[in-house]
């Protein structure tokens, strides 16, 4: 029995339930298993949780899926977080490209195992044997055979080809799976009454480049924004709502050539005072059909009040 | 009374009921309605009815029907007998609300809170006699809340019947009282043998009176505690004995329609501070994301991990 008001931190934490494409337990082939494995994520060049099928032949990226009061009953016993992981098959690449980036700003070709190494994330050796890494690295870079020895030279041009088809394919399986993309539906759930027809070839193009951009540096994301010929856009930032006050001078507006007014009684007019919460509330009140306070008054002291 | 059709599901409420009389389709009635087991914190809150012709109003008298708590469980069990023999004029129906509807209704996401519970049942009794032929002419009940609140409501629901509602009402109308005594009897019987739905092996059935009070009751309530689920159906979860139990020996299980101090919630759901908008650019800079994922991924709520 816990005694304990706070939200305990996750003390042993040994279950999860996930969700996972089936190769992943297909471990008949091979004799290592499937394994989780920190690697450098390539858009947040944060450290991030991907999982490597058995004998590393397959990428996957883990996913959590993660409410705010969900707790999960697994068997005999509850598990308090209530994540559901997601572990999908993904293209080793994109994991791949960051580090072909890096060195290709030497301009030299280079055996891809030198080049894909990281101190922080020595897994990242690793990728290199998926069944996708080396059989389709002239996607994103030159190559060049000297013997039996492959070199490789980082590629823009052959990059940017290489996204555009994938946002090209994003689009298509978007359409397919009927997911709204136009800017003014939020929620998933909500039925609209014209079909997805009415979503421009540019919002899809746009969804789908914002999709790719979760695997792709910055920089990178910009580039192929404007190889698909779309234009930045420049929304305001939507964290910060826009400034409501308007700037307003001190003076009432007024005709400038107005002498008419120095003539006039009111001439020594005060800025308008700021009034107090309660003078605000009061001044909100019905006044219909009240006589003014000054009517009170004898009609002497009311025009000069005037 | 046969309590099976109760005790095959006691997790919802049900309705037992008496044949109805023949003389209380043809002749005018008076029905009197009472409740027993409104405070216990354990076991249903029952709702009974009773009605005859109002020309045997004094027959009812001599069955020495009286106010039900001045009568012992033996005596009480004895003039439902009674009452149950003279069933060629005197009908009867119990709604039993089990202690899990009770809990139910009071800590749902639209809080339907007891005394409307208890009005809706009385209510649903009426309507159980006018369906089923009686010719209601007087109603009286022992009241709920305020008496002259609970007369009108009763009174417009039920055009054409003089609705009397009183404080004390099982010690004034006799008719009330044989009512209270059909409710008490369903209700004593049922606490006795309640059958728990839960895994519990031998249940310990020496919980007292059920009443919060009880020192009997609070052990047993902190006896049968389990850390993950609280309680047996068989407590009322709402009432504050049981709550308070659970606060303070139970996990802490957080829902989503919790009062949240107003900070904590703000922290969770990541707002700003309102001050943050007044030292213009300051606040602005000091914590641009870097990286604002993708609203796909957003929406569904998905993000990724960098350790499990």
């Amino acid at each position: 029995m816990a005694a304990k008001k706070t939200r305990t931190p996750n003390v042993d934490n040994d279950s999860w339930v996930v969700i996972a494409a089936e190769s992943v337990t297909d471990t008949q082939k091979h004799d290592s298993d499937p394994a989780f494995v920190r690697l450098r994520n390539p858009s947040t060049d944060a450290a991030s949780l991907y999982m490597l099928g058995s004998g590393d032949v397959q990428l996957y990226e883990v996913k959590a899926f993660e409410g705010d009061f969900h707790s999960w009953f697994v068997g005999q016993t509850v598990q308090r977080d209530g994540k559901l992981l997601f572990v999908t098959p993904m293209d080793p690449l994109y994991l791949i490209l960051p580090y072909l980036i890096k060195s290709g700003k030497e301009g030299k070709f280079q055996p891809v195992d030198q080049v894909v190494t990281d101190e922080e994330f020595p897994a990242c050796s690793r990728l290199l044997s998926c069944t996708r890494s080396l059989a389709s690295m002239h996607h994103i870079a030159e190559e060049k055979e000297v013997g039996s020895l492959k070199f490789h030279r980082y590629s823009q041009e052959k990059t940017m080809d290489w996204l555009k088809k994938k946002v090209e394919r994003t689009v298509i399986a978007l359409k397919k799976r009927n997911i709204s993309v136009g800017d003014g539906v939020k929620s998933t759930t909500y039925v609209k009454v014209k079909s997805e027809s009415d979503s421009n070839e540019e919002d899809y193009l746009r969804y789908a480049h914002g999709l790719i951009s979760e695997y792709i540096s910055e920089d990178l994301s910009k580039a192929l924004l404007s190889h698909l010929h779309l234009p930045e856009l420049t929304s305001p930032k939507k964290t910060e709502p826009p400034s409501k006050k308007r700037k307003l001078s001190d003076n009432p507006v007024e005709a400038g050539e107005d002498y008419t007014k120095f003539n006039s009684a009111d001439f020594a007019r005060k800025p308008p005072k700021k009034m107090t919460t309660a003078q605000k509330s009061l001044a909100k009140v019905d006044k219909t059909g009240m006589k003014p306070l000054s009517s009170f008054f004898s009609p002497k002291v009311k025009a000069e009040n005037k | 009374m046969d309590l099976s059709p109760f005790e095959a599901d006691n997790s919802v409420s049900c309705r037992l009921a008496s044949v109805i009389p023949d003389a209380c389709r043809t002749e005018d009635c008076c029905l009197g309605i009472d409740e027993a087991g409104r405070g216990p914190v354990l076991g249903p809150m029952v709702y009974g009815i009773c009605f005859c012709p109002v020309s045997k109003k004094e027959e009812l008298k001599a069955l020495k029907v009286a106010d039900s708590k001045t009568l012992t469980e033996a005596e009480r069990e004895k003039l439902f007998q009674n009452l149950d023999e003279a069933k060629s004029y005197v009908g009867w129906a119990v709604n039993i609300l089990s202690p899990n509807v009770i809990s139910t209704c009071m800590l749902q996401r639209t809080k339907y809170n007891l005394n409307t519970l208890s009005h809706d049942t009385a209510i649903g009794l009426v309507q159980y006699a006018l369906d089923n032929g009686v010719q209601l002419k007087e109603v009286f009940v022992d009241t709920v809340g305020p008496a002259e609140k609970y007369e009108a409501k009763l009174s417009q629901l039920f055009p054409g019947i003089e609705v009397t509602v009183r404080p004390k009402a099982d010690s004034l109308f006799p008719i009330v009282s044989a009512a209270s005594i059909c409710a008490k009897v369903a209700r004593d019987r049922v606490v006795k043998g309640w059958n728990f739905a839960e895994d519990l092996g031998d249940v310990d059935a020496d919980y007292g009176s059920g009443y919060p009070g009880d020192p009997k009751t609070k052990a047993w309530l902190l006896k049968y505690l389990d850390p993950v689920f609280g309680y047996p159906q068989f407590v009322r979860f709402s009432w504050s004995t049981a709550q308070t139990l659970l606060d303070s020996k139970a996990v802490t299980v957080h829902w989503d329609d919790e009062e949240e101090d107003g900070e904590k919630a703000a922290q969770r759901k990541n707002n700003r501070s309102m001050l943050s908008y007044f030292n213009a650019s300051a606040g602005g800079n000091s914590q641009t994301p870097t990286h604002q994922t993708h609203r796909f991924f957003t929406e569904r709520r998905l993000k990724s991990l960098d350790t499990l």
